[in-house]
C-alpha cells in the first residue's frame, strides 16, 4: 500500500492501522462506523482520506488522539504510532505523544484558538512542555515558528489576540503552533474548508512547505479529490466506513478502480474539458443504522455496475497494480462508467432582457458614538448588469465582495441607497404600495442553508405551499395538497414525504425543498445564494441537474452566487465577478475564464485545482 | 406544540409539579364543596385550638382554629382560591403585555427596539416590592386590584427575555423568506416567529406564577392585598403572627401552603423548560 518500505532498508513507519475496526453503540447493537482500516504512512509522506461526509474520515483522526465523539469507540484492530501501539500504551504515554510528536490541524481556525489568550499566551502554553526552558527561548521560537508561516510582524503578532486576525491568518497561527513541536505526524482535517476559496492555495502551500522542512507525515482529510491529487502522495476513498479505494494519489485520480471513485470523479463540474452532464448516484451514503441493513458491498444500493454476487458478499480488496487496490470486484469495468444522460440542451436565449440593474449602491452608515466620525462602508457601489429571458446569470467573489447584499437587495430584504431595479419594463426600486407583493411573484430566492431557511415547526406540504397563506390570500387544503404534489413532484421528491417536518430530512432533501418553496407561484427570476456550497458532491451533482431541468420545464432565469467556479462553469452562461462591493469583471463564462482580465478574476481561477491529475497547479508549487 | 406538551409530562419533575398544580387547581376550583366551615365564621368559644391529632384537638376542626376560632383548614383552601387566581391572571396579563411588545421590538429592531428598551430599563429601576405596594396604596385592596399590581409590575420580565429569544428567531432565513413569499409583518410574526417563542413562553408564565404567589402574599401579610373577608395565604400569617408561642401551626401551615405552590410552579417551569427547549434539547442527545 502506501509507501512500503523497500525490503532491506528498515524503516519505522509512521502511522500504521491494522484492520482498524471503530463502532457506535446504537441502542444494544454496537454498529461499525469504520471497518477494517489498513493503511500505512511512511515518515515525510502526505496521505489523502478522500470521501463524502459521513464516510468515516474524521474518526481517523480522532482515534488518533483517542477523542471519539460519546458512544463511539474502537473495538478491533490496532493504530500503531512508529511501532507502538496508540490505543494500548497507557494514557499517560499518549497524552504525552499528542501536541509533540503528533499534532494537529483543525477544521475551523476561527474557533479553535482560545479567544481570550493573546497568539503569545498560547504559543507559551504550547512550547512549555516541548523542554524550551526559558520564556525568551519560546518567545523566539514563536517568533520563528510565524515568520516560517509567512505571518509579517510576527513579534506584533505574540500580543494580538485571535478576534483581531482573518480566518487565513488564524489558520497559519495554527499551522506555526502545529509544527512548532517539530511533529513527526500532523492530522489536518479540512484545513481550507472554512477559509475563503483564495485563502486555499496558499494554506495549503505552506503545509507542504512545512511538512517537507520537518520531514513530517501528513494525514490530510479532504472531500476533494482533485485536491488530494495534487497534494498528496497516496490516498485512501473512503465509503460509508470502508476504504474502497487506495493506491499512489495522481493514480487513483487518473485511473479510478473503484466505481464510487469514477462516478464521484464524474459527479464534479469540469474546469477545463468541455461541458458534460454530471454524473448522478442515486439517493445517499447510507447512515450508520441503515448500514445495518446492507449485507454485501457498502456501495451496492447505489452502484451502476452492482451484480447480484455484490448485494451477498463484501467485496475483497483487489490489487489493481502493486500498488493501487479497490475494494469490488469489478474493477476493469469502472473506467466504463459514463454519464448517462446528454447534457440538457440550454435553451435558446429570446433576446428580451427580464431585469436590469442599474447603478445599484448600498452604503451602511455606522455610528460610532456622539464624538467620533461616523464611518460609511460601500457593501455594494455602482452595480450595473441584466439577465435576459431564461438566462442563468453568475455572481461570483470571495465572501464579504457584497454578492449576498445584492441579492438582498434584488428581492426588497434591503433598501438600496441608490440605483435602479427596472423587471419587465416596470421599476421595482420604485416606492410604491404594493411593490412588495408584486416583487414577490416575479423574483423568489433561495437561501443558503436550509437549515436556516427551513421553519422547523412547518411541515414539508405547509413550507412548499407557504405563498398561499400570504396575504389575504385563503388557498383551501385541497388546492395546498395538490400543489404540494406537484412541486414535490418537479424537485423530484416522493409524495410521502409532505407530512414530514424539516428535521427529518437530509441536508440534500431540505435544499430540494428550500428550491420548491421558491417555486410555488413560478417565479420569473429565481435569486439562488451559494444553494450548493456545503453539500457533498453526489448531492451537488442531483441539485446542479436539478436546476437545469426545471430551467427547460419552467422557464426562468436565475442569478447562481457561487464561490464555486466549477459549477459555475458547469451551470450558468454569463458570469458577474465581483471584488469588494463592485463588478470587476463580466461577460460569457467561457470567455472570462479562458481569459481572465482582472487581477482577482485571476486569483479566484488559480484557486481551483486542476482536473487532471499529471497537471501540476501552479499555486502549489510556486514560492 | 401540543405533541411536545404531551411529551413533557413524560418526565418525573413535571408530572410531579403537574400533580402538585392540581391539588391547587382542584382546592381552588371546589373550595366551596371541600372546606369544611365557611372561612369567616367566628367561634369564638374554641379559639386558637391545635390541630386534631395534638392534645386538646377537636374533630370538628381538623387544622386546628385561629385567633379568631376561624377553621384553618377552611380558610387554607378558600386561599388557595385566591392564590390561584391572582396567580393565574396576573401572570397571563403580564405575559400578554411583555409579549406582545417582546416581539415588537425583537421583530422590527431599530428605533422601536430603543424606544421599548429604554422603557423596560426605566420600569425595572423601580424596586418591584416598593413599586407594588406604592401601586397598592394608589389603587385600594381588592383581588383585581392585586392582579393589576403585579401585571404592571412584572410586564417587563416578560419582555426582557422574549426579546432576546425573538432576535434569535428573526436572524433565522426562514423569517426573511417568509417575507419574500408576500406575508404581512403580523404574519409573520405570528406564524413564523410565535410558534418559535412559545415553549419559552410558557415557562416563563409557569415561573411567572410562582412570583406572583408570592407577591400577593406579601401584599396580604402587611394588609394591602385582598380585602379582609377575603381568605388570603398571607393574611393568616400576619394574623398568626401574635400567638406564634401558643400555636405555631397557625403560623407553619399557611406558610407550608406557599412553599408548596412556590414550588409546584418553579418545577413545572424548570421541567417544561428542559423538555421545550430546543437548544437544551439539541445538545442533550
Amino acid at each position: 500500500m502506501c509507501g512500503l518500505p523497500k525490503p532491506g532498508i528498515s524503516t519505522v513507519l509512521a502511522l500504521e492501522a491494522r484492520d482498524l475496526t471503530i463502532s457506535a453503540r446504537i441502542g444494544a447493537a454496537a454498529v461499525p462506523a469504520i471497518r477494517g482500516l489498513s493503511f500505512k504512512l511512511a515518515p515525510g509522506k502526505i496521505l489523502g482520506l478522500v470521501g463524502e461526509s459521513g464516510a468515516g474520515k474524521t474518526m481517523v483522526g480522532r482515534a488518533i488522539a483517542q477523542l471519539l465523539p460519546r458512544g463511539f469507540s474502537v473495538t478491533a484492530g490496532s493504530l500503531f504510532f512508529e511501532g507502538d501501539d496508540l490505543l494500548k500504551m497507557p494514557p499517560a504515554r499518549r497524552r504525552a505523544l499528542l501536541g509533540r510528536a503528533i499534532a494537529f490541524i483543525p477544521q475551523a481556525p476561527m474557533t479553535a484558538l482560545n479567544p481570550v489568550v493573546n497568539i503569545g499566551a498560547q504559543f507559551n502554553e504550547h512550547l512549555a512542555p516541548l523542554g524550551l526552558k526559558s520564556r525568551k527561548a519560546r518567545r523566539d521560537h514563536a517568533i520563528a515558528m510565524l515568520t516560517a508561516a509567512r505571518l509579517p510582524h510576527a513579534a506584533d503578532l505574540l500580543n494580538q489576540y485571535p478576534h483581531q486576525l482573518s480566518g487565513g491568518m488564524c489558520q497559519r497561527v495554527l499551522i506555526a503552533l502545529a509544527f512548532a513541536g517539530n511533529p513527526r505526524l500532523v492530522v489536518a482535517d479540512e484545513p481550507t474548508t472554512a477559509l475563503d476559496v483564495t485563502m486555499h492555495p496558499p494554506i495549503l502551500r505552506l503545509i507542504t512547505e512545512m511538512q517537507r522542512q520537518h520531514g513530517t507525515a501528513v494525514i490530510f482529510i479532504t472531500h476533494d479529490l482533485r485536491l488530494a491529487a495534487q497534494l498528496c502522495d497516496d490516498v485512501i476513498v473512503m465509503y460509508a466506513g470502508r476504504a474502497v479505494e487506495s493506491g499512489p494519489a495522481r493514480t487513483v485520480l487518473a485511473t479510478p478502480a473503484h466505481p464510487y471513485t469514477r462516478c464521484l470523479q464524474l459527479a464534479s463540474p469540469a474546469m477545463s474539458a468541455a461541458r458534460r452532464a454530471l454524473y448522478v448516484l442515486p439517493d445517499q451514503m447510507p447512515s450508520l443504522m441503515q448500514l445495518q441493513q446492507i449485507a454485501g458491498c457498502h456501495f451496492a444500493p447505489r452502484c451502476p455496475l452492482v451484480t447480484a454476487e455484490c448485494r451477498r458478499d463484501e467485496p475483497p480488496q483487489v490489487a489493481v497494480t502493486a500498488d493501487h487496490t479497490a475494494a469490488c470486484i469489478r474493477t476493469n469495468a469502472s473506467r466504463n462508467v459514463e454519464s448517462k444522460q446528454q447534457p440538457t440542451d440550454v435553451p435558446a436565449l429570446s433576446g428580451g432582457q427580464l431585469l436590469h440593474v442599474e447603478g445599484l449602491s448600498k452604503r451602511y452608515v455606522m455610528n460610532r458614538g456622539l464624538f467620533d466620525q461616523s464611518r460609511t462602508i460601500d457593501a455594494v457601489k455602482d452595480v450595473t448588469f441584466t439577465i435576459a429571458k431564461n438566462e442563468f446569470v453568475a455572481l461570483v467573489g470571495e465572501s464579504g465582495s457584497g454578492k449576498s447584499t445584492v441579492a438582498k437587495l434584488l428581492v426588497g430584504l434591503e433598501q438600496p441607497s441608490a440605483g435602479r431595479i427596472v423587471f419587465d419594463g416596470a421599476d421595482l426600486s420604485a416606492p410604491s404600495g404594493h411593490g412588495g407583493a408584486a416583487r414577490a411573484e416575479r423574483l423568489q430566492m433561495v437561501f443558503q442553508d436550509p437549515q436556516s431557511a427551513l421553519n422547523p415547526r412547518r411541515r414539508v406540504a405547509s413550507i412548499v405551499t407557504q405563498a398561499m397563506e400570504a396575504g389575504s390570500r385563503h388557498a383551501s387544503a385541497e388546492e395546498r395538497l395538490e400543489r404540494t404534489r406537484e412541486l414535490l413532484a418537479e424537485v423530484g421528491m416522493p409524495p410521502d414525504i409532505a407530512m414530514r417536518l424539516p428535521g427529518q430530512l437530509s441536508g440534500g432533501q431540505r435544499q430540494r425543498i428550500n428550491i420548491a418553496r421558491a417555486l410555488c407561484r413560478v417565479p420569473r427570476v429565481l435569486i439562488a445564494d451559494e444553494i450548493v456550497s456545503g453539500l457533498d458532491v453526489s448531492i451537488q451533482a442531483q441539485l446542479l441537474n436539478l436546476l437545469a431541468r426545471l430551467r427547460v420545464e419552467l422557464g426562468f432565469a436565475m442569478l447562481f452566487i457561487s464561490h464555486d467556479l466549477s459549477v459555475v462553469r458547469h451551470l450558468c452562461s454569463r458570469v458577474l465577478v465581483m471584488y469588494r462591493g463592485e463588478i470587476v469583471e463580466h461577460g460569457p463564462v467561457e470567455q472570462v475564464f479562458a481569459h481572465p482580465q482582472h487581477p482577482h478574476t485571476r486569483a479566484l481561477l488559480s484557486s481551483v485545482p486542476p482536473d487532471e491529475a499529471d497537471k501540476p497547479w501552479p499555486l502549489l508549487l510556486a514560492n | 406544540m401540543v405533541g411536545s406538551l404531551l411529551r413533557a409530562l413524560r418526565s418525573p419533575r413535571v408530572l410531579l409539579a403537574v400533580v402538585m398544580v392540581a391539588v391547587i387547581a382542584i382546592c381552588a376550583a371546589f373550595a366551596g364543596f371541600l372546606a369544611p366551615h365557611d372561612p369567616a365564621e367566628q367561634n369564638l368559644l374554641s379559639i386558637l385550638t391545635p390541630p386534631a391529632w395534638q392534645p386538646g384537638g377537636d374533630q370538628n376542626f381538623p387544622l386546628g382554629t385561629d385567633s379568631l376560632g376561624r377553621d384553618v383548614l377552611s380558610r387554607l383552601i378558600y386561599g388557595a382560591r385566591t392564590a390561584m387566581l391572582v396567580a393565574v391572571f396576573a401572570s397571563l396579563g403580564a405575559m400578554i403585555i411583555g409579549a406582545i411588545l417582546a416581539h415588537i421590538a425583537g421583530y422590527f429592531g431599530g428605533v422601536v427596539d430603543w424606544i421599548i428598551g429604554r422603557l423596560v430599563d426605566v420600569w425595572m429601576s423601580f424596586p418591584p416590592v416598593i413599586f407594588s405596594l406604592i401601586l397598592m396604596v394608589g389603587l385600594g385592596v381588592g383581588l383585581d386590584r392585586v392582579i393589576l399590581a403585579i401585571v404592571l409590575v412584572d410586564w417587563t420580565r416578560f419582555c426582557r427575555v422574549l426579546r432576546s429569544e425573538v432576535l434569535i428567531v428573526r436572524r433565522h432565513d426562514y423569517v426573511a423568506a417568509a417575507r419574500l413569499l408576500g406575508f404581512t409583518h403580523w404574519q409573520t410574526i405570528v406564524r413564523e416567529v410565535l410558534p418559535a417563542t412559545l415553549p419559552l413562553l410558557i415557562t416563563l408564565f409557569s415561573l411567572e406564577m410562582a412570583i406572583a404567589v408570592v407577591v400577593e402574599a406579601i401584599l396580604s401579610f402587611i394588609g394591602l392585598g385582598v380585602g379582609p373577608n377575603q381568605a388570603a395565604w398571607g393574611q393568616m400569617i400576619a394574623d398568626a403572627r401574635q400567638y406564634v408561642y401558643q400555636s405555631p401551626w397557625n403560623l407553619l401551615l399557611p406558610i407550608f401552603a406557599i412553599f408548596f405552590a412556590v414550588a409546584a410552579f418553579n418545577l413545572l417551569g424548570d421541567g417544561l423548560r428542559r423538555t421545550l427547549d430546543v437548544r437544551l434539547a439539541e445538545t442533550g442527545h
